[in-house]
């Protein structure tokens, strides 16, 4: 009896494994035959796309936008997902769920809303006195930011609910305040876990595209961004331009998740000691 | 030194319930709270040491209610029995935590630490991380950092129980020691009755979140109790 649960036991582990091994073949596929396509097609033909002057507009905007984003994204996140994992304010939950609505909408649709926000009376208020926000580099901020707030709220507080709170408890009893527990506890117990954060949301913010279009339209060299440029290179018929930026967009993302993996890693020796109940 | 006075305090934390319990610890007093795994004495600890509110009852600490003094004011000193050191700072930066946290000079703070450092054989590992230290040396790590600020109560919830028998032997002396230099109260938590005759001044036996007896150390396995206590005592 043992041994046929045994069995049962390895075959469904067996199952388990070729699934997983079947998505990353689909996962190495997919990725693959776009690399295929550009060393097919001659890489002096990829280098040159790459040193165009569209392709490093759009690499100067995605990174400028996503780095301002998403460091405003996390200034953002840190006190809020403090708020709703540590204290008691009212409303707490209602909150939390209202702010991870946006995670379970489409982004075109996010972008809508923006557009209509702005474009409304308040929108042309802030035209007249100077802050030009639609169709502008300022916009594609504003749609990183509304993709991207409660994506990282939600990876702060996953990082805060995993500090023991005894830890914030000794420390108050040593006479630290609640904003000295936050700053010298808190963040640094769980700085890997940030900095992975952060990584992950500007990778999200390099690659966001929905909002943006919606929002802020992709004007060449304007408001080019380099998921915008594959969109405009793949609508005129440039399709070896666009198979060069997606290379890139890849090597980006490929880095920020070899990056965020790194960052990760000292975690659990961290954790080690606290986790030691 | 403070003298803890708990009135009628019940709490209930997830499926646990802690019964109501009356008890008053004198200042300067060592007192033990002994009972089996899972019967509420880090709860206990925790309520007195004012972590969180009770659903009923008070804790006063010198007469006034421990959840209405500021932690930064309450003048105690908690051990967890996991030792829970700051795993980002070194065994000197955790031992001087308070200390900096009240703004004492760089001097004074290092002049403090140094001196626990050297009281508990800690000193030689001051630059090291707690992930890289023996369960003793964190444990006394942990004990150091809670006496930088000179407690007045000093709360320590199994403080032995992962030590070997001659680390545990000299922790013992160690906490008479402290006892004697900072006249301070304590309270421990043990399952072990070896280690509440030895050390405390008295006993208070909690079984599944009712405190059921309290008395002097020295009586402790001389009186006689319920079943329950009988049963835990191993006398039936």
């Amino acid at each position: 009896m043992k041994l046929l649960n045994k069995k049962s036991n390895s075959g469904r582990k067996d199952i388990f494994s070729q699934i997983t091994i079947i998505i990353a073949l689909l996962v190495i596929f997919f990725i693959g035959s776009a690399i295929f396509a550009i060393v097919a097609g001659g890489l002096s033909g990829f280098w040159e796309n790459l040193k165009s002057k569209e392709v490093l507009f759009s690499l100067k905007m995605s990174v400028v936008t996503a780095t301002i984003s998403s460091t405003i994204v996390m200034v953002l996140a840190l006190p809020t997902a403090y708020a709703l994992t540590r204290t008691t304010m009212p409303f707490k939950r209602l909150s939390g769920l209202i702010i991870e609505l946006t995670l379970s909408l489409p982004f075109i649709l996010l972008g809508l809303s923006l557009l209509i926000i702005f474009a409304s009376p308040f929108g042309k208020w802030l035209k007249f006195h100077g802050v030009k926000i639609i169709f502008s580099p300022l916009g594609i901020i504003m749609a990183h930011l509304l993709v991207n707030l409660p994506y990282a709220i939600r990876l702060v507080k996953t990082a805060f609910e995993g500090i023991d709170r005894r830890l914030e408890f000794i420390a108050e009893t040593l006479g630290a305040t609640s904003f000295q527990c936050f700053r010298t506890i808190m963040i640094p117990v769980c700085r890997t876990n940030l900095v992975s954060a952060f990584i992950l949301t500007w990778s999200r913010a390099m690659g966001e595209f929905g909002a943006t279009l919606m929002f802020v339209g992709i004007t060449r060299l304007k408001t080019e961004t380099l998921p915008g440029s594959i969109y405009l290179n793949i609508s005129t018929g440039n399709n070896e331009a666009a198979m060069s930026t997606a290379v890139l967009i890849l090597i980006i993302s490929g880095t920020a998740l070899f990056l965020s993996q790194l960052a990760g890693r000292n975690k659990i020796e961290q954790r080690r000691q606290v986790d030691d109940r | 030194m403070s003298k803890i006075e708990i009135k009628d305090f019940s709490v209930r934390r997830g499926l646990f319930e802690l019964k109501p319990v009356n008890l008053t610890i004198n200042e300067g007093e060592i007192f033990a709270i002994l009972g089996h795994t899972g019967s509420g004495k880090t709860v206990l600890l925790e309520a007195i040491g004012g972590m969180f509110p009770g659903d009923t009852g008070q804790i006063l600490c010198d007469g006034i209610e421990v959840l209405k003094i500021p932690a930064s004011d309450r003048k105690l000193g908690f051990v967890y029995q996991s030792h829970v050191l700051f795993p980002h700072m070194k065994v000197r930066e955790n031992i001087e935590y308070g200390m900096k946290m009240n703004h004492f000079s760089k001097e004074k703070r290092r002049a403090v630490s140094e001196k626990l450092m050297k009281m508990f054989s800690i000193y030689h590992i001051k630059d090291q991380y707690p992930g890289t230290i023996s369960g003793g040396e964190s444990q006394r790590t942990a004990i150091a950092r809670a006496l930088a600020l000179e407690p007045h109560i000093l709360l320590l919830d199994e403080p032995f129980s992962a030590l070997d028998p001659s680390t545990r032997n000299n922790l013992y002396e160690e906490i008479r020691k402290i006892h004697e230099k900072f006249h301070c109260t304590i309270v421990f938590v043990t399952h072990d009755f070896a280690e509440a005759e030895r050390l405390a001044d008295r006993v208070g036996i909690l079984l599944d979140g009712e405190l059921l007896a309290v008395t002097k150390a020295k009586e402790l396995m001389k009186k006689e109790y319920c079943d329950k206590v009988e049963l835990f005592l191993g006398r039936k």
